[in-house]
């Protein structure tokens, strides 16, 4: 069988990209041995961590699914002059480099900040070095996500069927609870589940923010640093394996609509 | 009372869409908006119901404006092309949508929904999901979830548009059943001359979002006031011709295709004219049959009355094509010299007449059939299709 040069030209392509992006797993798995891995992920210290991790990720992504579902509500169906600006901005952390996301953060809610300094001198809150501002850097970081999902979800909907709605003597709450909602809910669960998984991996705006506290990769970024290998390895290899079971559900509920 | 349009006009992003619509639908009566894709049929029916509210002009029903009150308040059903069910509900559900909507009592719901149900022989379809459902059901369905709010105004869009024949024709009945049932008031758009003609007690032809010509069907048909209008209620000979004589009111000799017709539909001032006559009004002349002052067949009762009144007669035509129609009807093409007319016949005309491919036939048409629309000296000849 003649293979044409195009063919050979994408089997090549293949393979090195194969070996490129499995090379770091490779190592991973290479560096990590099962013993010292475990007892490094069964100490305290990095199981508060894990606990921290998911929780502030969790506290996130249900402040990002509620906000971005409305956003996206908002840009689907309340498009007015200044619109297209205003959705660039609310997407702009998508493409923002997260240390700067975080250094905003810090600019607008530190104990000087923006909106930190009144917090802080009228209720004496504190958001910075809290939990608080983990779950605030990764909302910031992952709504957009959300958003964009929730946009994409709405715009699937036909239109004669919010018009129908409409028509029938909906008001605009009910055509979204009962229409717009459940035609949405595959693409909806999806982003959220996307969402979470962001927001487990988020770092660098975290780290920003984070003080002392630590989430899973900035417990890695230490630890590697640090020349601990162990607790690095196994911390890793648990967020590969969270990430991949993630995209594994994403692909799962794709397929299912 | 009356469900009435003042000066309606439409514009989306700087496009005028719809343009001083104004009309009056008597209440209980149905007015067919008809029109090619993209006239401004289907924006109209929405600025009807409120779905778009930036529209100019008054909306107006039994002496209320409507312009401002939500699509909720206006007690309006709407039909839509697509049937627009929505997908995640039963058809029971989806019947069920309006009335949840109000927050009707159960027990009034329980009513509306069998009553409807039974009315609309959907009865055992209620528990299906729409993809469960034929096209056809799907309309049904459609119509069930608007009639159980007993609306006073129903919008149709199109609602036959994606049916097979069959179940046009069973829809098509009911619909007109159901509407005069409740003397509802209908807008229904279409762009079908046939259901035009079978649903409208006027239609109103509209073209980029203006209206054309609104009348009862009887005067669209035959007196269109625009060759737009003539093609688009299939009068399929739209022939170039030349008045050669004005005589009283509205009456005229046309020279056309190499005859002489007497036209009494003819109040253009112009010589150059169109000439329109719809292959309906035509009846071919039986030369077996006992001599008359004028013997003529028509399978069309109108014509063949008028045939015995004041008839013109064509000759010189040989039948060149004969095309099966839907029912039991033909289309026959006759030539001469170039000019090419269509004309109808049932399939029973064509075997008592002999009627082949080749045979020359005369034919009649009544001169009130035969309709003048004025033409610029350098119009382009309109051939039939």
């Amino acid at each position: 069988m003649k293979v044409s040069r195009f063919s050979a030209l994408v089997t090549v392509i293949v393979l090195v990209a194969g070996l490129f992006f499995g090379s770091p797993f490779v190592a991973l798995l290479k560096s990590f041995t099962v013993a010292d891995g475990f007892s490094a992920l069964l100490n305290y210290q990095v199981l508060a961590v894990v606990g921290t991790s998911l929780l502030t990720a969790l506290a996130a992504t249900g402040l990002a699914a509620v906000v971005g579902t409305v956003l996206g509500y908002y840009f689907t169906f309340h498009k007015q002059t200044g619109s297209r600006w205003l959705k660039t901005f609310f997407s702009l952390p998508l493409v923002l480099p997260p240390s700067a996301a975080g250094y905003m953060l810090l600019l607008a809610f530190g104990r000087y900040g923006l909106i930190g300094a009144p917090l802080y001198h009228t209720f004496s809150v504190q958001i910075m070095f809290t939990l608080t501002a983990l779950v605030l850097a990764q909302f910031f970081v992952v709504m957009p996500l959300m958003m964009q999902a929730a946009s994409s979800a709405f715009q699937q909907v036909p239109g004669s069927l919010v018009k129908a709605s409409h028509s029938l003597g909906a008001d605009e709450y009910t055509t979204f609870i009962k229409v717009l909602l459940p035609l949405s809910r595959p693409v909806l669960v999806a982003g959220v589940i996307t969402a979470f998984a962001r927001a487990l991996g988020e770092f660098g705006a975290t780290m920003m923010v984070a003080g002392r506290l630590k989430t899973i990769p900035i417990m890695i970024y230490v630890k590697a640093m640090g020349g601990d290998a162990g607790v690095a390895d196994g911390l890793s290899l648990l967020l590969v394996l969270l990430s991949f079971m993630i995209l594994l559900l994403v692909n799962f509920i794709g397929e299912k609509r | 009372m009356a469900l009435i349009l003042e000066n309606v006009s439409l514009a989306i992003e700087r496009n005028l869409i719809l343009e001083q619509i104004s009309f009056e639908v008597p209440i209980g009566q149905v007015l067919v908006i008809l029109g090619n894709s993209g006239a401004g049929k289907s924006k109209l029916l929405e600025v009807v119901a409120g779905l778009i509210g930036n529209q100019s002009g008054k909306i107006i029903f039994g002496g209320e404006d409507l312009s401002q009150l939500t699509p909720q308040a206006r007690k309006i059903g709407f039909v839509f092309q697509d049937y627009a069910l929505f997908p995640h509900m039963t058809a029971a559900e989806n019947i069920l949508f309006g009335l949840k909507s109000r927050q009707a009592p159960t027990t009034e719901q329980k009513r509306w929904l069998k009553l409807v149900a039974a009315e609309l022989k959907i009865d055992h379809l209620l528990s299906r999901f729409p993809a469960e459902l034929s096209g056809g059901q799907q309309q049904r369905v459609a119509l069930a979830r608007c009639m159980v709010l007993r609306p006073e105004i129903l919008l149709l869009d199109e609602p036959l548009s994606a049916l097979d024949a069959a179940s046009r024709e069973r829809l098509v009945m009911l619909m007109k059943k159901i509407q005069k049932k409740y003397r509802v008031t209908m807008l229904y758009v279409t762009h079908d001359h046939n259901e035009a003609r079978f649903m409208g007690d006027q239609i109103m032809v509209v073209d980029q979002g203006r209206v054309i010509q609104t009348g009862p069907p009887e005067e669209i048909f035959a007196r269109p006031v625009s060759r737009f209008v003539a093609h688009f209620t299939a009068t399929r000979n739209i022939l170039p011709g030349r008045i050669q004589e004005h005589l009283e009111a509205g009456q005229a000799l046309v020279e056309v295709a190499g005859s002489l017709l007497l036209s009494t539909s003819c109040q253009v001032a112009s010589q150059d004219v169109w000439v329109c006559i719809r292959p309906e009004h035509f009846s071919f002349v039986d030369e077996t049959a006992p001599a008359s002052p004028i013997s003529s067949i028509s399978d069309d009762p109108v014509a063949a009355e008028s045939a015995q009144t004041t008839d013109n007669i064509i000759s010189g035509y040989r039948i060149s094509q004969i095309l099966p129609q839907s029912g039991a009807t033909v289309l026959i093409e006759l030539m001469n010299r170039g000019a090419r007319l269509l004309v109808f016949a049932s399939n029973r005309r064509v075997v008592e007449q002999n009627l082949n491919v080749g045979s020359q036939v005369e034919i009649l048409v009544a001169a009130e059939h035969v309709h003048c629309l004025p033409r610029q000296p350098d119009d382009i000849y309109c051939r039939p299709e």
